[in-house]
Parts: structure tokens; sequence; C-alpha cells
């Protein structure tokens, strides 16, 4: 029995396998199938101060080894996830991370400073491709993305904060480390990458806002190469994801410098596929005489070197 | 609601692009009429398909399906003693309440079979008139299953087999010959939805309609497959539908 748990910047997760955000709700639904208090943690659906009616449908489509999605940022508004959800994730023993967006600089420390202290973390989502204002216009370049983590900082005393990064950049290492200059205790990728699927007969994008953020075991290389990128670039902890599957797709983003991953998409097709990456986990670890899963981070060794 | 690992025992083609898949799960799965599964399909398909429940009996399941894309072509092509996962019951289902003993079933296209599990749970205590309609004689299927109901109309768009109309057009005749329904249940393409409603609006006669969305995790997390609530608010279609009061919901 390997020691799955890990550090992130002072928060002890009991495993390094996170649902990603928007992909599992507030854990009540996956919780019907299996005890969620046996993952790592929790990102929640991304929340702002009011309520979000998102897009409208269909918001998902597939292709070949990926889907895309547009939900929008629908969500209840922070006060209802305070108010019902919050007390009750918290019960089941998981590390609760709030995902957060807002559409100004001021939104973000606002929502920032109503959750400091209630959660366990806090993800800023700055890399939404799936709304107009706010979400990924913060994300793009590097002056603002340090912009609105400094501005999400000033809420917090409490509350460790995660700099949820855009892949649709120009160099995602250098927004890593505007996140990390800004403050940020940690930053977390990739989030989707902006895509679009075509209904041929109709002659139209088949997801309703056109494009939507592309997902799934497809994008795993590219999200590998990031991770690896940006754990060399910044000093912080990095939180892997991108088209993770199984446990080996897992420990791929471990080695490439990730100190936890996340798992989004892959909950869809397969809704045990966290617990199985938990397991797997372990049996990989004790397999290969690894006693602790924090022993993999960053002990990737390139070609030529 | 679990992940069975369903055992595939038939899968063959009932209608032209229709088939129909039975699967044996290692258990009874209790299912209301309505309800759906979600079946993975594997490879680089990584969503599930939602079908409806057509047939619940002892172990085995029985679904039916279009062959629309890659995803259900693949399907097709799914022989016996293959193993899929099939995530299932999922939905609320359809709910007749006991005062309701006139029940009026209006279907049209893959939508019928949905209705099938509905004559197959209330066939014996309740007065089913089954309203279906094809878009051609080519596409009809599960008449069998109907003519268990007390009153059995099947339809066609273009008049290749049974009358020339719609399966809304079957019932609002039928309303105009005397017939009276408790309740209507229903499932088929959203226009038909939408005049459907309107006649079940004119007759002030409740009406609850099942609903077609693409789906994400089909448990109601994602908020993928949502629908337009009359009161401006949003639901989830794979949780808390798929069937809907049809005042309750845009259409």
């Amino acid at each position: 029995m390997a020691n799955l748990s890990v550090n992130l910047c002072g928060v002890s997760l009991k495993n390094p396998v996170i649902a990603a955000s928007g992909t599992f709700g507030f854990g009540r639904e996956f919780n019907e199938l299996y005890d969620i208090g046996t993952i790592g943690g929790v990102s929640t659906k991304g929340m702002t101060l009011q309520p979000r009616l998102g897009n409208p449908v269909p918001r998902i489509a597939e292709s070949r080894g990926v889907i895309l999605n547009a939900v929008g940022l629908q969500n209840p508004g922070v006060e209802h996830f305070i108010a019902e959800d919050l007390a009750w994730l918290k019960s089941t023993g998981t590390c609760v991370i709030a995902n957060v967006a807002g559409q100004t600089l001021e939104d973000y420390q606002a929502i920032c400073a109503r959750l400091d202290g209630l959660v366990d973390m806090i993800e800023l989502n700055i890399s939404c491709p799936n709304v107009k204002s706010g979400g990924m216009a913060f994300g793009i370049k590097p002056e603002t993305v340090e912009a609105v983590t400094v501005q999400a900082k000033k809420g917090l005393k409490k509350t460790p904060l995660i700099v949820k990064l855009s892949p649709n950049v120009e160099n995602i290492a250098v927004n890593a480390r505007a996140a990390e200059n800004g403050g940020a205790d940690c930053v977390s990728l990739v989030n989707t990458f902006t895509g679009m699927a075509i209904d041929i007969e109709k002659r139209r994008p088949i997801i309703a806002n056109n494009t939507g953020g592309v997902s799934g075991a497809g994008i795993k290389p590219i999200a590998v190469r990031m991770v690896y990128e940006v754990a060399n670039a910044v000093k912080i902890p990095v939180i892997g994801m991108g088209g993770i599957t199984c446990a080996e797709d897992a420990i791929e983003f471990l080695m490439a410098g990730a100190t936890a991953v996340q798992v989004g998409t892959a909950n869809f097709t397969d809704p045990y596929a966290m617990p199985k990456i938990i397991s797997g986990l372990n049996a990989w670890c004790d397999s290969h005489g690894v006693a602790s899963v924090a022993e993999l981070v960053g002990t990737l060794q390139m070609n030529g070197k | 609601m679990k992940d069975y690992q369903a055992t595939v025992v038939k899968n063959e083609e009932i209608a032209r692009g229709i088939c129909e898949i039975t699967f044996r799960l290692q258990e009874t799965a209790k299912v209301r009429p309505g309800q759906f599964g979600a079946i993975s399909v594997g490879g680089v398909h990584l969503l599930r398909r939602p079908i409806a429940v057509c047939k619940a009996e002892g172990n085995e399941v029985t679904f039916c399906y279009q062959i629309k894309g890659d995803g259900t072509k693949k399907l097709k092509n799914v022989g016996a003693g293959s193993v899929l996962n099939v995530l299932m019951p999922l939905g609320n289902g359809f709910f007749v309440e006991e005062n309701e003993k006139k029940v009026a079933l209006v279907g049209g296209g893959v939508g019928i079979f949905p209705l099938v599990s509905v004559v197959r749970a209330y066939a014996n205590e309740k007065e089913i008139s089954s309203f279906i309609g094809f878009r051609n004689a080519g596409a009809v299927c599960a008449l069998e299953e109907f003519e268990k109901s007390a009153k059995f109309v099947a339809v066609t768009d273009d008049g290749s087999f049974g009358e020339k109309m719609n399966s809304v057009q079957a019932f609002e005749k039928a309303l105009a010959e005397g017939y009276r329904p408790d309740v209507i249940l229903s499932c088929g393409p959203t226009p038909m939805l939408r005049a459907l409603k309107a006649v079940a609006v004119r007759e002030n006669i409740p009406c609850y309609v099942s609903l077609e969305e693409r789906m994400g995790c089909g448990i109601g997390a994602c908020l993928v497959c949502v629908c337009n609530l009359t009161n401006g608010a949003r639901a989830r279609v794979c949780k808390d539908g798929p069937v809907f009061n049809a005042n309750e919901v845009n259409l």
C-alpha cells in the first residue's frame, strides 16, 4: 500500500486525484455511485457572484478521442453553494476547491473574499473559452493574468489560490509566471482548447455557441508538454490535467512535474474513472517499489540530457 | 443507478435504420417506464449514448436506437456475447397517477420506444390508447408492443402505412370522435411535442413529454443537457427529466 497523499501549498490531499471543474457539479450526483470522500479533491462547478443560466443547447459535441463543450458557466451563484452544498461537500472529507469566475476584476476579488476561509482552496477560472466577457478575457495576456491574480489575492487572507491557465495562449509558461508573480499559490492547467465541430448535413457548428472547449483523451500529449513547461518555469506547485483516463496517464503528469492531477472528461466515459485511477496509482507504485506517490513528481528525464 | 457490465444477447435491425439491442445484466434492474440508460460504445467515443429503455424483463433489458452517427454505427456492429458498460436506470420516467385511468400515448419516430415501456407497465391496469407515427412504411416497427393497448392507431407521414398524418393529428381525430384521456404521455421530435402541447392546453388535459438532448455525464452533474422551464429556470434533461409536465417546459 503506497502513500498516495500529497501536499498542495499547505493543504493535504489523501491522494493526488481531483475532480475537474464542470464535470462533477458539487459532487452529489457522483456520490450516488461511490463515496466521493475517497477522492483527493473536488473542484466545483465554476461559480459566479450571481446565478447564471449559461449558453443555449446543444452544449456538447463529440469528435474522435475528444469532446467539445460550451456550457457557459451555468451555476446557481456562490450564495446558493454556500447555503446548500458547502457543508455537505466538506462533510464527505474530500478537499473542497471552489472554482470561481467573474466578469470584472472586482468580481474576482469579491467572490474570493466571500469564500475565504470557507473552502480548502480556490481555483480562479480565467480560462473559460465559452463566455463572452470575463473568463478567458483575463487569461490570455500575461499582464491581465497577473492583474486578476493580484486582485483575487486581495480578497484572500486564509485560503490558498490556484490560478487555472488557458492553453489558448502564445506561451503558457509566461502566463504561469505571471500568475506566480501576482501571488498565486498554485497553478492548474490545462483548461480546454477552443475548437469547433460541424454538422455537415446542416452546414452549421453542432454546438449552439459555435465553438466549444476541447477536452478528453486526445488532448493529453499537448497538456503533458504544457505541464512540463510550466513546472519548469515556476516554483509554486502545479496541478496537471488534460485527457487523463487511467492511472498511467496521471503518472505521466506527475513525472512531468504536477503535484496533483484533475480528471474531467473521463468521468463522462466512465463514472468510476477516478476511483479506478486512485487504485491504479496505488498498484503501479507498489509494483514499481515506489513508497510514496509524491516521489514521482518531476522525475522526468529528458532524452539527450 | 449502476454501471452494469451488460452482455449483448441480440442486436438487430428491426426497421430501416432502427436497431434493437438486448442486454443481459447480472441482476434485475428496477426500471420505471421512460427511464434511460447510458451505453458506452468505447474506443474514440468518449460520450455514452443515452437511449430510452424499451423493455425490461427479468435480467434482460432492451433498447431501440436509430443509426445516426459514428457511435450508433459502431453500436450496430456489436455482436451477441460482447460486453458493454450500461449506466442505468437514469432519469425520472413516466408516472401515471392512481386516478388517471385513460392514458393516451402519442409518439413519433424513435420517440415511440420509451412509450413501449409504458404499455408494458400499465396495459393491465389502465385503458391505454396509443397513437404512433412513422415517417413511412419502411420505418414501421414495434406494432406488436402497441397492440397490447386498448386502442391503437399507427400512421405515417406519407401514407405508405395507415393514414397519411402524424401522431398528433391521429390523436386529434380521436378527440373529435369523442375520446378524452385523463393524461397524455408523449415522446417524439420537438415540433411534434410543441403541436401536442397546444392540443393538450386547448383541451385542458394533463400532458407529459419526454425530451431528448445531447448529454455529457447523464447523471445531472455537468449541466450540458438543459431545457428551458416556463418559470425562467433551466432544468437538467438527464436528472430532472427526461419527462416533464408540458405546461412547465418551453418547447
